[in-house]
């Protein structure tokens, strides 16, 4: 049994992934390193918007240096195509023609305009699963609305809920809904494939990223329409926890500390030596010490203070406390259980040499996803894909290349 | 919105019929049968599941789930029917009680695995065996389910026993540290998303090991998803950021730090609340002579109507510090004394991405969300009251996404599936009763 190759789930799956940034990749990401052949169609005449972002190794902008576009197009291949090019388009309807699966995140029309829409699309592979997944859906006064994840975490209510009650809205510090709604949108593709497989019928998602990410609020949300109250931000404090916070060590970073029952109250208090603050009647029960927030986290900013943060953590967890350290980038590379679980993968990439990839939040016992591959050099698949796949001719590779259509 | 445009806005929203869950069975998973034992972390992973078409049937200790006493609470009456995270976590569900401590609970729940294709469980590593809701147990109740452990650093590992919450999900996945501000330091989301990460992201686990069992002749597994990882995965380009340049992305969050450069503010002050726009809200790059035309048309341009600044502008080229500081202002005075939904049309139609930062209530009232009729509303026939909730996250052409009604009550469908699904008797179902197994 250990011998035998143990089966991928999207075996003999093949998507044509047209999609471009953050969201779509990502989508097309689960599929790839869960074996299923992923073909990006991407070109430089409009080049994909994270090639030409950082980091780049060397510090050398380059289309094939960027640790941004690399990390969401792991075990991928990559064919070079002009669609404005009349044969570039029908090119990829030969491809989409032998797939399972499209995606694609342009703005809602532009498909359309180039003879690649679902509709179209159907017509050479009648049980094709495809999605669409710009910002704000294919219909209403917003549909062509540009813009980023860190921009539309604003309108899904992310900066309203992050930050401090008497500060600015914040917002997460990332493009945020480029991580969540890929996750949302994944679920829909692979459902619809499922279903596919299960029946053998096709179907077209029209998903806006918008509607997906709500899903993330649903409390929130439903305060405002059952309660008619409007949730705020509340810093780093809990409704339903006291202490709850985030806490400056001596070394500068943070501890975090949640103290959800009355267990973890008193691991914390053992934690910390039980002084007798922490023993004071209105600090017993959390219903009141929810109502002594201030008085606890200036104690636990002084205890913090005299320690390192890996000492908080330390006392905190011996003791059966929620508690971790807020960790940067560094440290996430060099954390143990991280490490353990083998989650940043080194894959070898051509230009950019050995470099770190995120893998799924998930492992599958029996048929587990593997990164298969770093991710591809613009058009690096050319002649794979187009002689091998498609079947063209070494002089019908040779005339799209002179007239363009490959770039 | 004051309460009578809200009536009018209300009853635009097609309301859902009563006694839940509503039937579906032209969702993609119909046909699929979802026994759920998760808290916060996997919630709203079987959620989802049943809106597009699986039987999801929440499994819950005869005095309720834990989570039926997290807040917030309808008109603020705490209940064990009346939490709004019950509500939004577990709508469309069923439910049925059975106490897994107790052997005879153990049988009848693996009765349910047997009939069932995914299990969605949270407890803590190792201690699943007790409740008879380990991997293997289940296995050999039925080889063909998918067993879904949703943990807070995976089930192998140092930190695998470790407790963690929602917060503690956000600092130890490196998420926190992108955010905050220097004075007070890194600040988590207040609606937890270290949960709803691993909630999706576990989703899409589940339906990948659902359809492997194509490849598997029909065989489940074992889908070990972690929080701490999921949320690692919402790190934005800090990851690699580390990895090539060595440099380590940071807060503070009002501005975007990518590739180790930090970004000036994107988020401005409207007369109305705030607005996003990234990189000078597009007044460099291809879109900004329009953004200066308007600027200028509304005579708060200053120096940037010059062709120099224009020509400089237009091709991105690095600015002094004080020069960033000039568009900086210059757009936090535009902003200062605008609507926010007029600056973000007005952005738009001139080829620069803004949007505005909305409150859920803003959210709610949404022109594009009205316009693709996203709302349901969901009736609560038990109160007499219905209420608006999320809709469709992803509109599927064949087999569409369907809200199936409320939250289950406690132990609301115990006959209907210990006497309808697994065939128990009436007299059998009592004596269940009488033991306090259900």
């Amino acid at each position: 049994m250990a011998l035998r190759e143990r089966p991928k789930p999207f075996a003999g799956l093949r998507v044509t992934d047209l999609s471009w940034v953050g969201v779509g990749p990502t989508v097309a990401k689960y599929l790839a390193d869960h074996g299923a052949e992923v073909i990006r169609v991407e070109s430089a005449t409009r080049m994909e918007t994270l090639r030409r972002a950082g980091p780049f190794t060397n510090n050398e902008p380059h289309p094939d240096n960027s640790g941004y576009y690399a990390n969401f197009n792991s075990s991928k291949l990559c064919v070079s195509v002009n669609l404005k090019h009349p044969k570039g388009a029908t090119l990829v309807k030969r491809l989409v023609a032998v797939s399972d699966a499209v995606t694609e995140s342009f703005t809602p029309g532009t498909l359309a305009r180039l003879g690649l829409d679902y509709e179209a699309l159907r017509e050479v592979r009648p049980d094709l699963v495809m999605i669409s997944m710009p910002l704000f859906g294919q219909t209403g006064p917003w549909a062509s609305y540009m813009g980023y994840g860190h921009v539309l975490q604003a309108a899904a209510g992310f900066n309203h809920l992050t930050g401090w009650p008497d500060g600015e809205p914040i917002g997460t510090g990332v493009a945020y809904t480029d991580f969540l709604v890929p996750h949302v949108g994944a679920l829909a593709l692979v459902a619809a494939l499922d279903y596919r497989r299960r029946t053998g019928v096709g179907q077209y998602i029209d998903f806006s990223q918008f509607e997906g990410a709500i899903h993330a609020l649903g409390p929130a949300i439903l305060e405002s329409t059952a309660n008619g109250r409007e949730a705020g931000r509340l810093g780093n404090r809990d409704p339903e926890a006291a202490p709850h916070g985030a806490y400056r060590c001596k070394d500068g970073r943070y501890a975090v500390i949640a103290c959800f029952t009355e267990a973890h109250w008193e691991g914390f208090r053992a934690a910390i030596g039980r002084p007798d603050w922490t023993d004071l009647e209105r600090m017993r029960r959390k219903e009141s010490r929810l109502r002594e927030q201030k008085e606890l986290d200036r104690h636990i900013g002084f205890w913090c203070a005299e320690r390192t943060a890996a000492q908080a953590f330390k006392a905190m967890r011996g003791n059966g406390v929620p508690s971790g350290i807020v960790k940067s980038p560094e440290e996430m590379h060099r954390d143990p259980q991280l490490r353990h679980r083998g989650h940043y993968r080194v894959l070898t990439h051509p230009t950019m040499g050995e470099r770190t990839y995120d893998s799924p939040a998930f492992r599958l016992s029996k048929t587990p996803g593997e990164l298969t591959k770093a991710a591809p050099l613009l058009g690096e698949d050319n002649e794979r894909v187009l002689k091998g796949t498609l079947g063209l001719s070494d002089e019908e590779y040779t005339e799209l290349l002179m007239e363009g259509v490959l770039e | 919105m004051r309460a009578a445009a809200e009536r009018a806005y209300n009853s635009r929203v097609p309301e859902r019929a009563a006694s839940p869950p509503l039937p579906h069975p032209d969702g993609p998973l119909s046909g699929y049968r979802v026994v759920d034992l998760a808290d916060e972390k996997g919630q709203l992973c079987a959620r989802l599941l049943g809106e597009l078409g699986a039987d999801v049937i929440k499994v819950e200790p005869r005095r309720g789930d834990r989570t039926r006493a997290n807040g917030p609470f309808y008109r603020d009456e705490a209940g064990r029917e009346s939490s709004l995270y019950w509500w939004a976590m577990n709508a469309g569900k069923r439910s049925v009680t059975c106490e897994l401590r107790l052997d005879a609970g153990r049988d009848l729940f693996h009765r349910l695995v047997a009939a069932a294709d995914a299990v969605i469980e949270t407890s803590a590593p190792g201690t699943a065996l007790e409740l008879g809701a380990d991997p293997r147990s289940l296995a050999r109740a039925n080889p063909g389910a998918v067993v879904v452990s949703i943990t807070n650093f995976g089930q192998t590992g140092p930190f695998r026993n470790l407790p963690a919450t929602d917060i503690v999900g956000s600092a130890m996945g490196g998420h926190m540290y992108l955010n905050g501000c220097e004075e007070r330091g890194p600040v988590r989301t207040t609606v937890p998303q270290a949960y709803a990460q691993v909630n999706v992201q576990a989703a899409v686990g589940t339906v990948i090991a659902l359809y492997a069992r194509g490849a598997n002749g029909g065989l489940g597994q074992h889908v070990d998803v972690s929080m701490q990882e999921a949320m690692a995965n919402a790190m934005d380009n800090a990851q690699q950021t580390w990895d090539i340049l060595g440099i380590n992305n940071h807060g503070p969050g009002s501005g975007r730090m990518v590739s180790g450069r930090q970004g000036p503010r994107y988020i401005y002050e409207t007369t109305d609340g705030w607005v996003a726009a990234l990189q000078m809200g597009g007044l460099m790059g291809p879109s900004a002579n329009a953004m200066i035309d308007w600027l200028d048309e509304a005579g708060e341009a200053g120096p940037l109507a010059s062709p120099e600044w224009r020509a400089r502008l237009e091709v991105v080229q690095p600015l002094e510090e004080h020069e960033q500081a000039l568009l900086v202002a210059t757009m936090a005075r535009f902003c200062r004394s605008r609507r926010k939904d007029d600056l973000v049309a007005g952005a738009q139609e001139r080829g620069a991405g803004w949007a505005p930062v909305y409150s859920p209530r803003e959210i709610v009232e949404c022109e594009q969300l009205v316009a693709r009729e996203y709302w349901v509303r969901v009736r609560h026939e038990d109160i007499g009251e219905s209420f608006v909730y999320p809709g469709a996250p992803f509109i599927l052409s064949a087999t569409p996404w369907k809200q199936r009604g409320r939250a289950p009550h406690l132990g609301e469908h115990n006959d209907e599936v210990y006497g309808g699904l697994l065939g128990l008797a009436a007299g059998e179902i009592a004596r269940l009763r009488r033991a306090m197994v259900i």
